[in-house]
């Protein structure tokens, strides 16, 4: 099915949990209260007509104000795209995990929690692996992280 | 007589060894010769490349990428420019997309003959490295002759590309693919009925399909499983839908159909660059209007995808109307491979996790940014 | 006794040299030491010039199977290459593990050096060019390739590391499987020629050149063959390398060695390949036998196209892994190697043989 089709159906199968937004370019996006996320996940890789069995990507953003973990998701089977984003408070973030349904997930999630310090439930194994074992420095990816050397580069002149 | 106590012992593939592919550890716990559980331990290369591009302009940003899979920059390139125009909703001119598929092309043949070289070197058979890297120093003299570089190229901007080609590269490059279709005629009679080879490399390592996409695993590794699924036929970007081409596919998922279904995959690339290099247009070969220093898409966020010679590389890119992307995210196929390694590597030997680390072929930047 | 030889023989040098030494009136038990002693010394001296040259040779054959030079500085197209290799490992600090196994960790490398040299003994280089005539020469050197297994478990286990311990172990398991084809593979070539004599074998491969060497006659080829090969499993060479190379993780048994005791396994190694290949040309393909030039020139050739062959084994071929080499050696070398053997006798009863 093409883009607007797959608009529709969304509407009309998820239109309650999945709302729409209009800021994702190229591929529809969607928002996703935290507390729905298993079972939406659950249903749009078992749909009939969807089966987004693939998950790309799963990337936390940190704006300013709050925490967004975006799925990317693709269909192996019917050509299908779709993102959905699920908004978490600033302090204390938390989300579920999906490692029962995309078994992928686990290291984007084990990432997230390393770099932005999203706690995620139900994970097996959430331990460091990208920065170093002794790194007692904050989360670094989060927006209001420094650090002494941690240089910014001067505007370019234009 | 009782039984005999036996206990499980871990054995460390270090950080640094011949046969990782740069720097990778894995955690292996024998029982007596067999491998019964690998843990990958990886984070050596971080280099927060994520954090340092929200801290460059777009433009700033493509030496970055280059780094992020240095093997096939060009790919990691493309993938930025690519979120960028979605983003921006520019146009890119026809030339542009033409150079741009022959650069990723060549970058695909040339990571592919990296791999026949380096897996054939753990397996043993030390000869075909110096093969592979002959052909692909042809390729990098065409590299070098467009953008003045052999390994990360600076080469695909968002908007275009960076120069033009030489008047000369048309035919040179004609003369490369006629060159690497016969030597690749060499390379399969050297290797893919050697006895030797098909004892290591045959029903070693087998991936179930199903492992793989619920993984995440992408690319030639989940294609010699036999899922049929490559993103520049299935969700076409940058003017693929043009060419005609099959997606090399092979049922065995073992290490050997990994290495055949790479070998059919640069096959298929010269084909592409022949139709490329015969449908090549004049005209603009970037879009005049992105001022490097200037340019601000307007607020958004994307997520491209292309199909990388390791697997689907992704970026997801956060705009928030400023020169400077908000968010980057990363994502390259060997990140998911590596961590699917545990689930189909085990129960061989230590001989065997060589030659399925090697036909998986990692490249650690991908997975650790 | 004196025996007329061509005007190139060598074997004229040595018998000027013994009537030399006959005739200084040392005495009698004296006189013997000095020259076996001699002897000893010049076929030391030849044997590490010979594996200088080998070394050299390899890395030569190596490039230019890859398509690049090899060695090509020190001297026309780097042939002192191994000489300055050798000073450079001389001057190396000899790294020694505190919690090594001190007199074995010391002998094994003697151990491996020496029994390389042992062999030479019997083999014939040429037309009255041997220094003794075992009349069970065969026999002699079969035991004595045996000895480098010694020095590999001393190696494996002087270190004291669990992986030169199993790289060791395994190295030794590979040898010791890999002589029983070896074996019979020659004791074929016994059973045609009747004799354990390594002279008397090449005697009887004397007369049409080529047409009366061993390897025509169809069993003597694939004696031939299954040698060739168990003695490329002998002499630890890919494709049955899997112990000693780095690719793998258990790095093998001279892991922990630097420096000079490194250079003596190393050496150790390419003399082996010599001596396997010296006693192919002497079983198969008609030792010194051969027209117009001297005997010890077809010898060096025959030998050096053997060697070559190994080479060219180890720069083309994958390795096979520990199980599989074994698999190899004991559920198709042996059946083959002994089958073959009974053909042969059988071949010999009924005069198959010429």
């Amino acid at each position: 099915m093409t883009r607007d089709d797959l608009k529709d159906y969304i509407a009309s199968h998820f239109g309650d949990k999945l709302t729409a937004l209009d800021t994702g370019r190229y591929d529809p996006l969607y928002e996703l209260k935290a507390e729905h996320l298993v079972e939406v996940a659950r249903a749009l890789r078992d749909d009939e007509n969807l089966k987004f069995d693939f998950l790309c990507n799963i990337g936390a953003v940190d704006t300013t104000e709050h925490f967004e973990a975006v799925y990317n998701l693709a269909s192996t089977t019917k050509r299908l795209r779709l993102d959905f984003k699920v908004i978490m408070s600033h302090d204390n973030p938390e989300i579920d995990s999906v490692i029962d349904i995309w078994p992928g997930a686990n290291w984007h999630e084990r990432e997230m929690w390393e770099l932005f310090g999203i706690n995620i439930r139900n994970h097996p194994n959430l331990t460091r692996f990208l920065l170093p074992d002794e790194w007692d420095q904050g989360f670094p990816m989060r927006k209001d992280w420094d650090a002494p050397d941690f240089i910014r580069m001067p505007e370019p002149e234009t | 007589m009782s039984k005999l106590h036996t206990e499980e012992f871990v054995v460390n593939m270090g950080p640094h060894h011949p046969s990782t592919h740069g720097v990778c550890r894995l955690m292996l716990t024998m029982d007596g010769e067999r491998v019964v559980k690998i843990e990958p331990v990886i984070g050596y290369l971080h280099r927060a490349i994520e954090k340092m591009c929200e801290n460059r302009t777009y433009v700033q940003c493509i030496p970055l990428m280059d780094r992020f899979e240095y093997v096939t920059s060009m790919s990691a390139d493309m993938v930025f420019s690519l979120a960028t125009e979605h983003l921006a909703e520019v146009e890119v001119p026809e030339r542009a997309q033409y150079l741009r598929v022959i650069m990723l092309e060549l970058n695909r043949i040339a990571s592919h003959l990296i791999f026949y070289g380096v897996t054939a070197m753990d397996i043993g058979a030390l000869t075909p490295f110096l093969y592979g890297l002959r052909e692909r120093e042809k390729i990098i003299d065409l590299f070098e002759m467009t953008c003045g570089n052999r390994l990360t190229y600076n080469y695909i901007r968002p908007g275009g590309v960076s120069k033009d080609i030489p008047p000369e590269f048309v035919p040179q490059c004609r003369e490369v693919i006629k060159l690497i279709r016969s030597k690749l005629i060499d390379y399969e009679g050297l290797l893919n009925e050697n006895p030797i080879w098909l004892a290591r490399n045959k029903g070693v390592g087998v991936m179930p399909p199903e492992l793989g996409i619920s993984y995440g695993v992408s690319g030639p590794v989940l294609r010699a499983s036999g899922v049929e699924y490559d993103i520049r036929r299935d969700d076409p970007y940058c003017i693929y839908d043009r060419f005609d081409f099959d997606v090399a596919v092979r049922h065995n998922g073992d290490c050997y159909d990994r290495y055949l279904v790479r070998l059919d995959e640069i096959k298929q690339s010269c084909r592409i660059i022949e139709q490329a290099l015969d449908g090549l247009p004049e005209g603009e070969f970037k879009v005049k209007k992105i001022n490097p220093f200037t340019f601000k898409p307007p607020a958004g966020e994307t997520y491209a995808r292309i199909e990388n010679s390791r697997g689907e590389m992704g970026c997801y890119l956060v705009s928030d109307g400023t020169n400077k992307p908000f968010r980057v995210k990363l994502r390259g196929g060997s990140f998911n491979q590596l961590q699917a390694l545990p689930y189909f590597g085990t129960g061989g030997l230590i001989a065997d996790v060589v030659a399925i680390f090697a036909s998986i072929d990692v490249i650690l930047p991908e997975v650790d940014r | 006794m004196q025996t007329q030889y061509g005007t190139l023989e060598l074997a004229r040098v040595f018998q000027w040299l013994h009537d030399l030494l006959v005739s200084t009136g040392i005495p009698e038990p004296w006189l013997t030491v000095v020259i076996y002693g001699l002897l000893g010394a010049m076929m030391f001296g030849v044997l590490a010039v010979l594996a200088l040259f080998l070394v050299w040779w390899e890395r030569k054959i190596a490039g230019h199977i890859q398509q690049r030079f090899g060695p090509m500085r020190h001297g026309w197209h780097g042939w002192y290459q191994t000489i300055m290799d050798a000073i450079k490992l001389l001057q190396k600090e000899d790294i020694l593990v505190e919690t090594r196994d001190k007199p074995v960790f010391f002998w094994a490398p003697v151990i491996a050096f020496v029994a390389a040299f042992l062999a030479y003994i019997v083999i014939p280089f040429g037309k009255g060019l041997v220094v003794a005539d075992l009349n069970v020469g065969i026999l002699y050197i079969i035991a004595v390739t045996t000895f480098t297994v010694i020095s590999l478990l001393m190696a494996g286990w002087g270190s004291n590391n669990k992986y030169a311990l199993l790289g060791g172990m395994r190295s030794a398991a590979q040898v010791v499987s890999y002589e029983v084809p070896m074996v019979v593979s020659i004791l074929t070539v016994i059973v045609f020629v009747g004799s354990l004599s390594m002279v008397d074998i090449v005697k009887a491969q004397s007369g049409i050149f080529v047409l009366d060497w061993n390897i025509v006659h169809p069993l003597g080829l694939i004696a031939f063959v299954t040698y060739i090969t168990a003695a490329t499993a002998e002499a630890n060479r890919t494709p049955f390398d899997l112990p000693e190379a780095e690719q793998e993780l258990v790095a093998g048994y001279n892991v922990e060695y630097s420096g000079m005791k490194f250079a003596m396994f190393f050496l150790a190694e390419f003399v082996n390949m010599f001596t396997v290949s010296a006693i192919a040309t002497t079983l198969f393909l008609g030792g010194w036998n051969g027209p117009f030039l001297p005997s010890w020139v077809w010898f060096l050739l025959k030998t050096l196209a053997v060697v070559l062959l190994l080479m060219l084994f180890r720069w083309t071929f994958p390795r096979l892994r520990v199980d599989q080499l074994m698999e190899f050696a004991w559920k198709f070398l042996v059946p083959v190697t002994f089958a073959n053997l009974i053909l042969a006798g059988i071949a010999k009863y009924l005069g198959l043989y010429w």
